[in-house]
């Protein structure tokens, strides 16, 4: 995104009040992530300090600093999932991935495996606990998972075992 | 800014009468209980507070139980405007217990910091049940308990906004975005000035003022013209002389303060026997 259409996207909200959020998600959904050079440019464009732009940007979990993987994959870690073994099933995806999941530095929960393909983040609660425990790939929900039945999801994302 | 200042503005105002701890104490219009309390050296605990900056109520430490007899609630008294015949009591066994357990919880979040094990000490509070903060390096010296008075004098009376809150929940820690020196810092050390539990530091390093705690910022110093010592950043001393109005004498600008002193001292003498050689 290069600064005329930053121009064009701000220019699309009218009212100042509450656009901010509006346009650091659209920069979100259209790079995948928030890059650094684009958070100074809005800064300066709209005239707002950085220090204000980077703690809105690293309270909400949705938005990301880091690029993230082509495709996403969430583990759900809410109580149904944790009872029916949500942990076996998102330890088995960071084994098959090759990534050590945890908080990252930001306390935000995603890591993204070495060669961009995937990132694995947790929620809290799809509401799908009639087929826990759930995992959902780039929005498709895949019930009773199972660190067996993994391979196999991941494989139609194009994921091969031992494919470093 | 006060409440209904327009209204019988010719009547003389009827003083404000509220009663703390039993002791009756005078209060002005829109004055907070904590002001009050303050000023009549009332002792009532509390971190958030600073007179230049509108009441937050982040620290709950000054928890008090106010209203009219018989129907009390418990309240922070630095967002409870005085209101005649109010009756506050600082230290009922309910307050005391609350502030136990936030002294607890302060220092667990902030347990290098001796200003909080001074003032949990003096309710008895000496140990936590809560996990300790453990963090190596922490920019804060692990005495930060995130109370946002350093981002609210950074943002709204400096206007440099330089710092902000980062993250969120147990992760939140205050510092300059991405963790990089600040170009917006104007190394003016309002943060250090207002941190209650001295958390926040800066050093100075020969012609430069580094803010340790934002991400290692350097900040420039001006140096006196007649001295030499360094006495302000650079940038700051510049905008504070191009805002005076009527402005600061050629020959006093990039002076110290000490040097602009006796400069001035100097020309009165010199005035003044100039006016006396006159006369005579």
């Amino acid at each position: 995104m290069d600064s005329h259409v930053l121009d064009t996207l701000i220019a699309r909200y009218e009212a100042e009040e509450g656009r901010l959020l509006g346009i650091l998600s659209e920069i979100q959904e259209q790079e995948g992530y928030i890059p650094h050079d684009l958070l100074l440019m809005l800064s300066e464009k709209l005239g707002i300090r950085l220090s204000r732009l980077y703690s809105l940007v690293t309270f909400y979990s949705f938005f990301s600093l880091q690029p993230i993987g082509e495709h996403v994959i969430t583990v759900c870690m809410g109580t149904a999932c944790h009872v029916k073994g949500a942990e076996a099933v998102l330890a088995a995806l960071e084994q098959h991935l090759g990534i050590e999941a945890g908080a990252t530095q930001d306390g935000k929960f995603s890591v993204t495996t070495k060669d961009n393909q995937f990132t694995v983040t947790i929620a809290r609660c799809f509401g799908a606990c009639s087929i826990a425990p759930v995992l959902s790939v780039d929005g498709n929900l895949f019930g009773y998972a199972t660190p067996e039945n993994l391979p196999a999801i991941l494989a139609g994302y194009g994921w091969r075992e031992h494919a470093d | 800014m006060t409440h209904g200042s327009s209204e019988q503005n010719d009547v003389p105002e009827k003083p404000v009468i509220i009663t703390i701890n039993g002791r009756p104490c005078r209060a002005g219009k829109g004055e907070t209980v904590l002001a009050v309390a303050i000023r009549e050296g009332i002792p009532v605990p509390h971190l958030c507070h600073e007179e230049s900056l509108a009441p937050y109520g982040a620290c709950r430490l000054c928890l008090v139980e106010a209203g009219k007899p018989g129907k009390t609630e418990m309240t922070t008294a630095c967002t409870l405007k005085a209101a005649d015949g109010l009756e506050v009591i600082t230290d009922t066994p309910q307050i005391v217990k609350h502030r136990s357990i936030l002294f607890e919880l302060y220092l667990a979040e902030a347990p290098k910091s001796e200003v909080i094990k001074e003032m949990a000490a003096r309710y008895g509070v000496t140990k936590t049940r809560f996990l300790k903060k453990m963090e190596t390096d922490d920019p804060l010296s692990e005495k930060c308990v995130l109370c946002g008075l350093c981002v609210r004098v950074c943002n709204e009376i400096m206007g440099a906004g330089a710092i902000n809150f980062i993250n969120r929940g147990p992760y939140t820690v205050v510092n300059t975005p991405f963790l990089e020196p600040s170009a917006d810092c104007y190394g003016c050390g309002a943060c250090v000035k207002v941190c209650p539990t001295h958390a926040v530091v800066m050093e100075e390093a020969g012609s430069e003022r580094v803010m340790r705690s934002w991400s290692g910022t350097r900040v420039p110093l001006a140096a006196c013209s007649c001295c030499g010592m360094y006495y302000a950043p650079r940038e700051l001393a510049a905008r504070t002389l191009a805002a005076l109005d009527p402005h600061l004498d050629q020959d006093l600008a990039g002076l110290c303060p000490a040097c602009r002193g006796k400069r001035i001292a100097e020309r009165e003498i010199l005035a003044r026997q100039g006016g006396a050689g006159n006369h005579a």
